[in-house]
């Protein structure tokens, strides 16, 4: 049965779209046919997260008004062998966006035997925010440990629970994940920062994961590469961990405690 | 969404209608047909059709039994349209359902259920069943439970409240089991108790009611309010309270209510 995994967060430049990269490209890893879509239409940077932004013809908005068909739109990954991309349109407005049109596509990919269509939500509460969400099975919630963050975060998940369509048609309300990123456990030590159980105390939400600040992520991005795919780099890891608890294995937490360096790494400097 | 409401031909929906309320003191028919006769003589169609409660907490005493036809027909001949009966004697329910009005609570029309959810109430799914063997259903368990005739009924909320949102508990108690965010509201025409953190803004007792009181177990909202008495915190919620089990309520009779906010001795 294949789901819908909405990535969204209320507020923006939480990581939102790198989340979206790496967790679709985690999932098509582990072998399951994969689509990513991008309701950032208007902004548009999956594609260029994922590296593939010179490939785009088509886009959502043409698809949902038949201007093109589903498969010219879609763009192979060229990491993986499993994933798609439905890029945003970048001229558009979300107001382009329709209920129907974003079903109907939905439907499609069910049809093509995608197995997990992962939406990338775009920041805000408005009608793109509303469309990534309304037909979620499940929902990762991307918060910073910050309070405005954390506070945007309960606002859609408000949302999430009066808008989804699984909210509407009284099923099964959306499955709720937590996801913090941009952690930093030298700055929590510090009190600069709430820590991840501050977090999850306020949204009361289950925990998948939670992923380090690191430099890695920008350079990632700049590279069009997910960050998932780095190599030796605590944010990749960080990222394998949450789909592998998404995909209900059993994975401690890591990257959440702060040591403080040796004698000998003061000295000699080092990261 | 709308194009499925309009392929609906019948849809149910909560209203809060003003309605008009007889109080009845008297029930026998002879009795109640001179009082008419002397307020209504000239004006037969007065009433032209209108909508009636009729309440009976001001009965000057309580008959064994109640010829609702010639009440109805009474009313009828006068042109009011007797839609529903409240605080009717228990033992005169049975005849007042024959006669088909409505057994109302005591706040009247739609007290007898909940009226606001922030969601629609989540339909429990039937657990798939392996074996073909008839299972007997348990009651779905009610997000409220409808009280019954003249009690309030209570309106329990599972899942946590978020920012933005805001429930309405009419007539009644209003339970949090799960707690709610800041930048929410509740309010409830009863009390409010709250099996969490209380986080946003908690109105109790919102139709005057100065005996209601607000519990919760993890104390910290943005405001609270009871019967119209508020507080806001903007210099921090008292030390011994703050994120403790605690309780509002207000002290004081007439003009002169405050507020008081005290620590539950049970603390845990």
């Amino acid at each position: 049965m294949a789901r819908v995994i909405v990535i969204t967060s209320g507020k923006g430049g939480v990581g939102k779209t790198t989340t979206s990269a790496s967790f679709s490209s985690g999932l098509a890893l582990r072998g399951f046919k994969t689509a990513v879509i991008d309701f950032d239409v208007g902004l548009r940077n999956l594609d260029l997260i994922m590296g593939c932004e010179r490939r785009v013809v088509y886009d959502l908005v043409n698809v949902i008004n038949g201007e093109a068909n589903l498969s010219q739109a879609l763009i192979k990954d060229k990491h993986c062998e499993n994933l798609f991309i439905l890029p945003a349109s970048q001229t558009r407005d979300k107001d382009a966006l329709s209920e129907e049109g974003v079903e109907k596509v939905l439907k499609e990919l069910f049809h093509m035997g995608f197995e997990y269509v992962v939406c990338d939500s775009p920041a805000g509460i408005e009608r793109g925010a509303v469309m990534a969400l309304t037909f979620a099975d499940e929902a990762i919630v991307v918060s910073n440990p910050e309070v405005s963050s954390v506070r945007d975060s309960d606002r859609i998940l408000g949302i999430l629970q009066s808008k989804s369509r699984r909210a509407v048609e009284g099923r099964e309300p959306v499955k709720e994940h937590l996801l913090i990123t941009r952690y930093s456990p030298k700055r929590v030590e510090e009190g600069e920062m709430l820590s991840y159980k501050d977090v999850q105390e306020l949204l009361r939400v289950p925990l998948i994961g939670v992923i380090p600040e690191s430099d890695d992520v920008l350079q990632a991005s700049n590279q069009g590469t997910p960050a998932i795919h780095l190599k030796d780099s605590d944010v990749a890891t960080a990222y394998q961990d949450v789909v592998a608890r998404f995909l209900d294995e059993d994975r401690p937490l890591r990257f959440v405690s702060y040591e403080k360096p040796g004698i000998l790494k003061r000295l000699f400097g080092g990261k | 969404m709308a194009d499925a409401s309009q392929g609906k031909l019948i849809e149910f929906k909560g209203a809060s209608l003003a309605v008009m309320t007889a109080y009845v003191r008297e029930t026998d028919a002879v009795r109640l047909a001179d009082a008419m006769h002397m307020m209504m003589g000239g004006m037969p169609d007065f009433f032209a059709g209108e909508p009636v409660v009729l309440d009976f907490s001001q009965l000057a005493s309580t008959p064994d039994w109640v010829d609702w036809t010639a009440i109805t027909s009474l009313l009828r001949r006068y042109q009011v349209q007797p839609i529903g009966v409240r605080d009717l004697p228990e033992h005169l329910h049975e005849g007042a359902r024959r006669a088909n009005l409505a057994l109302l609570g005591k706040e009247g029309l739609g007290a007898e259920r909940p009226i606001a959810t922030p969601q629609p109430a989540p339909v429990p799914q039937p657990e798939p069943v392996a074996a073909p063997a008839p299972v007997p259903e348990a009651p779905p368990p009610a997000e409220a439970q409808p009280a019954s005739s003249g009690v309030a009924p209570t309106l329990i909320v599972e899942r946590p409240l978020r920012s933005g949102q805001q429930i309405y508990a009419k007539g009644g108690d209003l339970v949090l089991l799960a707690g709610m965010s800041p930048g929410s509201e509740i309010i409830a025409d009863g009390s409010i108790h709250v099996y969490g953190p209380l986080r946003g803004r908690a109105l109790a007792g919102a139709r005057g009611d100065t005996s209601a009181r607000i519990f919760s177990t993890n104390f910290g909202p943005e405001l609270v309010s009871i019967a119209g008495v508020y507080r806001t915190f903007e210099r921090g919620i008292p030390p011994n309270a703050a994120g403790r089990a605690a309780q509002v309520r207000l002290i004081g009779s007439g003009n002169q209510h405050t507020l008081e906010i005290i620590p539950l001795q049970n603390d845990y």
